[in-house]
């Protein structure tokens, strides 16, 4: 995998900042995507992130222990080298109950300053809104309709820690389960009350903030990421029957709004070798390569006895979010029989 | 409109905030004796000059359950602050000429106090059946604007607007805020007045998101932004609306609209709690945190020129943003900035609130009007 210098991720979110900046308020992007980036630093990669209670404003028991189970779901579901969280008295980042500094937001709210820690605050059991009473469902034996899930608020609020903005939704919410960092959250028992890990389009963006975690990690659905399938041999011109060695590197494409993933070797994957004669137009396939070193690559030994085009082939996966691509076309030219040679049908 | 001289000096932004209640009891804040204030004599009335009032208001949670809010209020030359402890549905607003708007509900209906800080007495402006969720007083001391709520079923009945002695009755003057799934249900309604008093922006939050009605005490239109990544107001400065985006946190932009056209413009990417203030010319200035940590600090007119950095405390007391956010807030002149503990003026802190003048940073403790 791919290791980048702290200055290139920089760099990614200043590019971001620069796109938030040039189109303040522009009509709104289209549904369904990745969660967009937020402003500011994201944390290092495979950071842990050690939180504790804010003195005077502990959660109640029922809350601290849904706010653990979040940071559990992180671990759990974050398909990235993104940060983690984890508890102890002594942490640098706090966790607060009650009215912090949230302003406005009505729920929870969160800060974040990249690389050293983050604050997060939930509203109190109780408090009292334009709009009626706020219950954790956590806090209820039977949790009644109208409750909020704490473990799902509090992992929406680690996604925002994280860097996540809202998600975009189709505008009939059919992708409402694609994220868990939603601007609007929902109540039991509306489908997506009580979601208990990232959603695609969230991993996504923590993809794009803090890399998958190795090259043969999938990649979130909710990305297209362009691959680039090179393809080589290790001599293009060789004597009647050599066995020649036809290589392929299967990477991401080098684009700056693929962030830590850009240019990622891919491997563990189905590549394909296919096979024409040249001044033919039908392609063959006859071989899946094999996954070598170094990461990424691919190889197939075959032995010619005829000039061959070669071509590999990576099919777009259904279960990843990953475009196929097919290589350049690479030649190999084969000299004459001179010893004991087959017919022609025989080639 | 009349612009008093307190409203002057509050400076924009300070009119609004809390949540709603009853004032179940009155106790001063332990150690401080228990605080009845009594009722005030005469009509209610504003002082005509700031006395530096403060107010911080803040929740009681007992087991994890909100039971009620605390209500601390003080002014310069007072003493120790005096607190009341309110209903769980309790809101306060203001300071306005050494006077706090304390909003209470007991479950049947809703009453408005004003409380006289200083001398320690209360007016009760009246009560309603309905829930009266936010109020906010008029530059001209004598117009209180309310934002109600239907007592069952909690819907939006708009604002209202009455005489602060009680002597005309309250009339709707702006209907209830159409639904919209894009904002979700109003989870908090707010007042916050243009810097000249002649405009109040009604301010009406989804979870994330806010709309704003701007009512014209002058007569002109009404204006309105709806836009689901603007969140809750920063100030109001003429026709110009300073707002962050809809983030649930910080950092996050910081947007200045302009009421007429609908344009709007970038002030900082990624800003933290920010402020309105105006300058030692009474233009308007935006101070905001660079980030969400609250060390660097910025300052930048309403065009979005750079006016330079400002000195963060030493003590590392932050920028106190507006009552929605802080919970609270003193009158001062509005080319003073707040700094407290977390960006709060609570007394607990563990260093006492302070102001700081705009142009040159110097500090004045919190309680002197500069």
């Amino acid at each position: 995998m791919i290791t980048m210098s702290r200055h290139p991720r920089r760099l990614l979110l200043g590019l971001t900042l620069g796109l938030m900046v040039a189109t303040p308020l522009a009509s709104q992007a289209g549904a369904h995507g990745q969660d967009p980036a937020l402003g500011g630093e994201p944390f290092d990669i495979n950071e842990v992130l050690v939180y504790r209670w804010r003195a005077g404003s502990e959660p109640p028991l029922a809350i601290k222990t849904a706010i653990h189970e979040a940071a559990r779901d992180v671990r759990a579901s974050l398909a990235s080298r993104a940060a983690t969280f984890t508890y102890a008295s002594d942490g640098d980042s706090v966790i607060g109950y009650g009215t912090g500094t949230c302003g406005v937001n009505g729920i929870a709210c969160f800060t974040r300053s990249a690389p050293d820690s983050f604050t997060m605050w939930l509203r109190e059991q109780g408090r009292v809104y334009d709009w009626g009473t706020l219950k954790w469902c956590q806090t209820y034996a039977e949790p009644p309709d109208g409750c909020y899930d704490a473990e799902t608020i509090a992992l929406d609020e680690f996604g925002h820690v994280e860097g996540l903005g809202h998600h975009v939704n189709y505008a009939d919410d059919r992708d409402y389960t694609d994220a868990v960092v939603q601007t609007l959250s929902r109540t039991k028992p509306k489908v997506g009350w009580n979601m208990h890990e990232f959603g695609v389009c969230d991993t996504a963006t923590l993809q794009v903030l803090y890399d998958t975690p190795g090259a043969s990690s999938p990649y979130s659905t909710c990305l297209e990421l362009v691959t680039v399938l090179a393809l080589s041999v290790n001599d293009a011109s060789v004597p009647y029957g050599t066995t020649v060695s036809v290589t392929a590197g299967l990477r991401i494409k080098t684009e700056a709004d693929y962030g830590e993933m850009s240019n990622n070797p891919v491997s563990k994957r189905t590549v394909r070798l296919q096979r024409r004669p040249p001044g033919t137009t039908t392609w063959v396939t006859f071989a899946t390569m094999t996954p070598t070193t170094p990461t990424g690559s691919y190889v197939t030994s075959v032995k010619l006895q005829s000039s061959t085009e070669f071509r590999a082939v990576f099919s777009t996966p259904t279960t990843e979010g990953l475009r196929g691509d097919v290589s350049p076309t690479i030649k190999v030219t084969v000299g004459p029989c001179t010893g004991s040679c087959p017919t022609s049908s025989e080639q | 409109m009349v612009e008093s001289r307190w409203f002057r000096r509050a400076g924009p932004g300070l009119a609004a905030i809390g949540a709603l209640a009853i004032v179940a009891s009155t106790t001063l804040g332990a150690p401080e004796p228990r605080w009845e204030p009594s009722p005030c004599a005469g009509p209610p009335r504003t002082g005509d000059v700031p006395r530096g009032a403060w107010y911080q208001l803040d929740p009681v949670i007992e087991g994890g359950v909100r039971t009620g809010q605390r209500l601390e209020v003080g002014a310069a030359g007072l003493g120790p602050a005096r607190t009341l402890t309110l209903g769980s549905e309790s809101f306060a607003a203001g300071p306005f000429g050494g006077t706090v708007l304390v909003g209470t509900d007991d479950g049947r209906q809703s009453r408005v106090s004003l409380v006289d800080v200083g001398a320690g007495c209360a007016w009760s402006l009246g009560t309603t059946r309905y829930v009266v969720r936010r109020a906010t007083l008029a530059p001209d001391g004598a117009t209180v604007f309310e934002f109600r709520v239907d007592r069952g079923s909690r819907a939006d009945l708009g604002v209202w607007r009455r005489s602060l002695d009680g002597r005309t009755p309250a009339v709707r003057v702006l209907a209830p805020i159409e639904a919209h799934a894009g904002f979700g249900p109003t989870w908090l309604t707010d007042f916050a007045w243009s810097g000249d008093g002649t405009s109040l922006a009604v301010q009406s939050c989804g979870e994330t998101a806010c709309r704003f009605r701007v009512l014209s005490l002058a007569g002109e239109p009404l204006r309105t932004v709806a836009d689901p990544r603007v969140g809750d107001i920063v100030g109001l400065s003429g026709h110009r609306l300073v707002a962050h985006g809809s983030c649930r946190g910080l950092p996050c932009p910081l947007l200045v609209i302009d009421l007429e056209d609908g344009s709007s413009m970038i002030l900082h990417a990624v800003a933290g709690q920010a402020a309105l203030a105006r300058d030692a010319d009474g233009q308007p200035v935006v101070v905001h945190e660079i980030g969400a940590d609250g060390t660097r600090l910025r300052r930048v007119d309403l065009d979005g020129r750079d006016l330079g950095p400002l000195a963060a405390d030493p003590a590392g007391r932050r920028l106190v943003a507006g009552p929605a956010r802080s919970g609270g807030t003193a009158e001062h002149a509005p080319d003073a900035l707040l700094f407290g503990t977390d960006g709060r003026l609570s007394t607990g802190g563990t260093a006492a609130p302070f102001l700081r003048r705009l142009l040159d940073g110097t500090p004045v403790p919190i309680g002197e009007v500069p």
